[in-house]
């Protein structure tokens, strides 16, 4: 279906496509750093809204219904992926259902060339990024822990208090310090105290998928409270192609269809234009805009637009502890720690994170016991109280995952939107080094997990890696920065290198996915972004 | 209750796996609804599976509940289980939007509406009384009406109970509705813990308290 006729104009300073967490933060930041108007273009519409989530949560608990009503167009998909992908496209984007899980990279992640002679170094260094981390934090309300210095630099302190060490997590931090390993709470984007007009968090366990009192920051709280005489969020509305001046390389317009059932065409006119559609839809958008000018598509002169995808894996393991724990006191709260990411210098590269859970794996109930027999009534209650008791944790490694140039993003002609438009074709690929490393990392994992049982006096009760290749955790690239643009999509603030009034924000640009969840980085890196913006 | 696995978060969402086989038990009993359904997923539930359900029979269904959930909770209890999963059953929406955050890119649905095959299930148990000791059912014993359960669960796994819409069987269905409740973990557990249930954050730091001698039948 390709819709003709005269397009709907719109005229705006800033435009940025996308409305996701990164996209949130900028224009908070713009409205505030600027007087220039700011136009948001969104593919999809406004999800549940928060009046709704109290019976969104209760039927996903009921029946694992999706909370999230309208949340994706059927023929805007990418394929190749499983594992740190979600097709949900809509007000807040992913991080809608985000897990509020918001930890910062490591210094090291900036300088693994220069460290430990493997990837690529980024363009700046995490003390650069410290204020928009910072910015970021407060802007979500994060709530973390001070851990120990050497382990977490950081400027200032936490914007929220930390969300306690429970009962259960308590036990288990005294078992990680006999293992010798630090933890602390892990930060999180939910409220630890009421907080900006939102609740105290109620450990009511389903901050993935939804929270039903506010209390985890989503996106659509930033554009609830942005004014709208300098915001103006355009939804339903797809941009399918960013047009360059042929002979500058500036960005004149963009144009789309609304992907409401009238699929009318729209163009957009602007002075900057923003890609901040996360790791799959921004380099998708450029590769899409090829002309005679730019055969490649646009931004796109180091060949590097879709390449670099990078992200981790992880092994993650059940380990039975004599102890006592109560499964269910906030199930989706961790302990954390950055000892492992913060190694010295290495023979062998290994970088990951540490997380720690309750959980009740093992400990649920049946219905035969070990001999065969049913297990109903009493007789099913009695044998569940004996294997309810004791303690389970899990634990869990992110390690870091070094990306191939062929780790890549392509066209797949042979799927195709309403419109035409080929759909986005995702391959990870790991770096020669990261792929002979692999073996060992893992087994270095599992090693650190049997020491840790060990040193609780407890078992493994099992293990396993990322369950397959079809993608990577909390991904990033396709557009990555550097200073040289034969290298690089982007320069150390964003700005493509091929058009000046171009910017990519967020995920996309990382060079590489670091070892823990990403999204607080994906923000703060954007942050910069629109700190240059706002510059001028 | 949420059960974590490998990635970033836990998932109560029935596996593809569980879809299908759940699936290909629920053809025999609700193909018209599958059929049906199948063209047009998101305008299914309201018009045709709901308006096609099959009620329950109550009568089968509170017999089957005394042998199969715990007596210790009471008449009173084993009533309160089996009102609140006959809700659930009723409230069920077929073919609803799975959650798709992580883990896989493609849309997935719920299963078709399990009620058919779950009273086709009851009235089976009722022959199968019928047939193995010439009375109904509802007239067996409790012993005897377990001998019948028993028989009917013969090839069912039990390792770990399944989530209440994967159970392939109705008696393992309404034990393991029951047993995914707040108050049944807190009474395997034995203290006040509430799984999934909303509550202050501040008391998390604490020991959760026992639950009283005398509770322990009380509440479902």
């Amino acid at each position: 279906m390709t819709q003709t006729g005269k397009p709907t104009v719109h005229e705006t300073d800033i435009c940025i496509i996308g409305s996701g967490i990164t996209a949130a933060m900028m224009a908070a930041h713009l409205v505030e750093h600027t007087n220039r108007a700011i136009l948001v273009v969104e593919a999809g519409t406004h999800t549940t809204p928060m009046r709704d989530r109290t019976t969104a949560r209760a039927r996903y608990v009921a029946y694992g219904e999706s909370p999230w009503k309208s949340d994706h167009l059927d023929d805007q998909n990418a394929t190749g992926m499983t594992w740190g992908y979600s097709p949900s496209m809509h007000v807040g984007g992913l991080a809608m259902h985000w897990g509020g899980v918001a930890p910062r990279y490591s210094p090291e992640d900036f300088r693994v060339r220069s460290l430990y002679g493997v990837g690529d170094d980024w363009p700046f260094t995490y003390e650069e990024l410290d204020p928009f981390y910072q910015e970021a934090e407060e802007r979500m309300g994060v709530a973390g822990e001070q851990g120990p210095a050497a382990l977490d630099p950081r400027g200032k302190p936490y914007p929220l208090p930390p969300l306690p060490i429970n009962y259960n997590l308590a036990q288990l931090q005294h078992w990680a310090t006999g293992a010798g390993i630090a933890t602390w709470s892990t930060p999180s984007a939910k409220n630890s105290v009421p907080h900006a007009g939102r609740a105290q968090c109620q450990r009511c366990d389903t901050c993935y998928p939804v929270c039903p009192t506010g209390a985890k920051y989503s996106p659509d709280f930033t554009w609830d409270a942005l004014p709208t005489n300098r915001v103006t969020l355009l939804t339903e509305t797809l941009v399918r192609r960013v047009e360059a001046d042929a002979r500058t390389g500036r960005i004149t317009h963009v144009t789309g269809n609304r992907t409401d059932a009238s699929g009318a065409p729209v163009e957009i006119r602007a002075t900057q234009f923003v890609l901040a559609a996360g790791f799959v839809w921004s380099p998708h958008l450029l590769l899409l805009s090829r002309s005679a000018a730019f055969p490649n598509g646009l931004a796109n002169r180091s060949g590097l637009v879709g390449r670099y995808l990078a992200g981790h894996r992880n092994v993650n393991a059940y380990l039975r502890l004599p102890m006592e724990l109560f499964p269910g006191i906030n199930v989706q709260h961790s302990l954390v720690s950055k000892q492992f990411m913060r190694p010295g210098r290495q023979s062998r590269y290994l970088r990951h994170d540490l997380r720690i859970w309750e959980s009740s794996v093992g400990r649920e109930p049946r219905l035969r016991a070990d001999d065969g027999s049913l297990l109903v009534g009493d007789a099913m209650l009695r044998d569940w109280q004996q294997r309810a008791k004791g303690a389970t944790a899990r634990v869990r490694g992110y390690y870091d995952v070094l990306p191939d140039r062929d780790s890549m993003l392509t066209l797949d002609a042979g799927r195709k939107n309403r419109w035409g438009d080929p759909m986005p074709h995702v391959a990870f690929k790991d770096a020669p080094e990261s792929a002979a490393l692999r073996e060992w990392q893992e087994e270095s994992l599992r090693e650190l997990f049997r020491r840790m049982a060990k040193a609780g006096n407890g078992e493994i009760l099992r293990m396993e890696n990322s369950a397959n290749d079809l993608g990577q955790e909390h991904p990033t690239g396709g557009c990555r920065m550097g200073t040289d643009p034969a290298t690089s999509v982007v320069d150390a603030w964003g700005r493509a290198h091929d058009h000046e009034n171009l910017w990519v924000a967020g995920a996309p640009t990382q060079p590489t996915a670091s070892c823990c969840n990403g999204t607080l980085t994906f923000a703060a890196v954007g942050l910069r972004t629109a700190h240059a913006i706002a510059r001028g | 209750m949420h059960h974590d696995h490998g990635n970033e978060y836990g998932s109560a969402q029935p596996s593809r796996r569980r879809f299908l086989k759940t699936a290909g038990v629920l053809t025999v009993g609700s193909a018209t609804a599958l059929t049906a359904v199948g063209c047009d997923p998101k305008a299914s539930s309201e018009t045709t599976a709901r308006a096609a359900r099959v009620p329950l029979d109550r009568s089968l269904l509170d017999a089957l509940a005394v042998v199969v959930l715990p007596e210790s909770l009471g008449a009173d209890g084993v009533k309160q289980a089996v009102d609140r999963f006959v809700a659930w059953v009723a409230d069920y929406d077929p073919v609803a939007e799975e959650m798709h955050g992580y883990g896989y890119a493609d849309i997935r649905y719920l299963p078709a509406d399990p009620a058919p095959a779950w009273q086709a299930q009851l009235t089976a148990l009722d022959l199968l009384a019928q047939r193995s000791t010439k009375t109904g059912f509802m007239a067996l014993s409790p012993a005897q009406r377990r001998d019948v359960v028993d028989a009917a669960l013969r090839t069912q796994r039990g390792d770990r109970l399944p989530t209440p819409l994967a159970a392939t069987h109705i008696a393992v269905a309404l034990l393991a509705h029951w047993s995914s409740s707040p108050a049944a973990w807190n009474l395997a557990l034995g203290a006040n813990v509430s799984p999934t249930s909303c509550r202050t954050l501040n008391e998390a730091v604490r020991k959760p308290l026992p639950i009283a001698p005398a509770a322990k039948g009380a509440t479902v």
